[in-house]
């Protein structure tokens, strides 16, 4: 268990990119883990006076060891940017200081998902997109940790809602959880899928991660893939992670940050 | 086009009544001022222009739809 990394600290510009850069580097997925938000994200002006978004990531079932470690990287403080002042602040304490929702949902789980739906459609609808959207949570593969709410659009020609590189796709994402987010008063992990096209893509990445690592095998050259963010990115280490002949690392910096296989020497 | 940011950015801000989004049409290409009330500026704009940005990429779409070009701007209190 010992070179198996089981609590990251990580500082990003959101929650969000926080929590995936730190599941990326534990290769672990969101089930799998418990978050605690150290710092909130402080929005700046223009990018001025703004403060980043850490977040301490810990992988469920390691609790007992993670004590020590943490008591040890207090000491040293080699990962911890900023100094922790501020004590670390549980989700909801921190939602609850902002402007409660008129009518309080953050315990209901169906009026969250139908809440989801309704947003979604009503972005779309001012995009001038005819589709249907479905929501509903996606069970935890551990009864630890929060589900995912999963909001599917279904509907013809919605090619235009993916974009380059999932751009508009992640933007309409992005847009909704934080509208949900804001609306529930905590955190929930929202997914927008249009027509199955995250799974596919999901595929698609897995066996281009394994295409890859066979290349690099074959040539003993380091394989640099194209820039991917950092859910994508997390995809390929967790399916090369068992592979004999391989390493994966991710090199450069977003958006440009890019996975890089390498073959194992001998 | 105007009533999807109006619609975004009341759902972000705390005071939703300060939203005032203008719209003037040149042509085929379509200028949106946004304003809302100074505090709640960092919520529209986000870390790095993440929220301002993602408005705009959900806009090209919509103006796609009609055939003209948008642009907007986050105005300053």
């Amino acid at each position: 268990m010992a070179d198996v990394k089981n609590v990251v600290e990580i500082t990003a510009q959101t929650v969000e990119q926080a929590i995936d850069e730190g599941l990326e580097a534990l290769g672990l997925t969101r089930t799998q883990v418990q978050v605690e938000i150290l710092e909130h994200p402080r929005p700046g002006f223009l990018g001025i006076g703004g403060r980043d978004a850490t977040v301490r990531i810990i992988r469920i079932g390691a609790e007992a060891e993670i004590a020590a470690e943490a008591e040890a990287k207090a000491a040293s403080q080699k990962k911890v940017e900023a100094p922790q002042a501020e004590p670390a602040q549980p989700v909801t304490q921190q939602a609850a200081a902002a402007e409660l929702p008129a009518e309080d949902i953050s315990n209901d789980k169906d009026a969250i998902a139908r809440y989801a739906a309704t947003v979604v459609e009503e972005l779309l609808e001012k995009m001038r997109i005819s589709a249907e959207v479905k929501a509903h949570f996606i069970d935890p593969e551990d009864d630890m940790d929060e589900e995912i709410l999963w909001v599917d659009i279904e509907g013809r020609d919605l090619s235009i809602l993916i974009g380059r590189r999932s751009e508009t796709l992640n933007a309409l994402q992005y847009i909704a959880s934080l509208i949900v987010n804001k609306q529930v008063g905590r955190l929930i992990p929202l997914m927008v899928d249009v027509q199955g096209y995250r799974q596919r893509r999901e595929q698609q990445i897995r066996q281009l991660a394994l295409r890859m690592a066979d290349q690099a095998v074959k040539t003993g050259r380091r394989q640099v893939l194209e820039p991917m963010s950092a859910s994508e990115r997390r995809i390929i280490h967790l399916a090369l992670r068992s592979h004999e002949g391989v390493t994966t690392e991710s090199v450069g910096e977003a958006p440009n940050r890019k996975v890089t296989i390498l073959p194992k020497r001998k | 086009m105007k009533s999807l940011i109006e619609y975004i950015a009341c759902s972000l801000v705390d005071q939703p009544d300060k939203v005032d989004v203008k719209q003037q049409r040149n042509g085929n290409r379509i200028r949106l001022e946004l304003r809302v009330d100074k505090d709640d500026m960092g919520r529209v704009i986000g870390k790095s222009g993440r929220v301002a940005n993602s408005m705009r990429i959900l806009l090209r779409v919509a103006a796609a739809r009609e055939g003209k070009q948008v642009t907007l701007y986050v105005i300053e209190p």
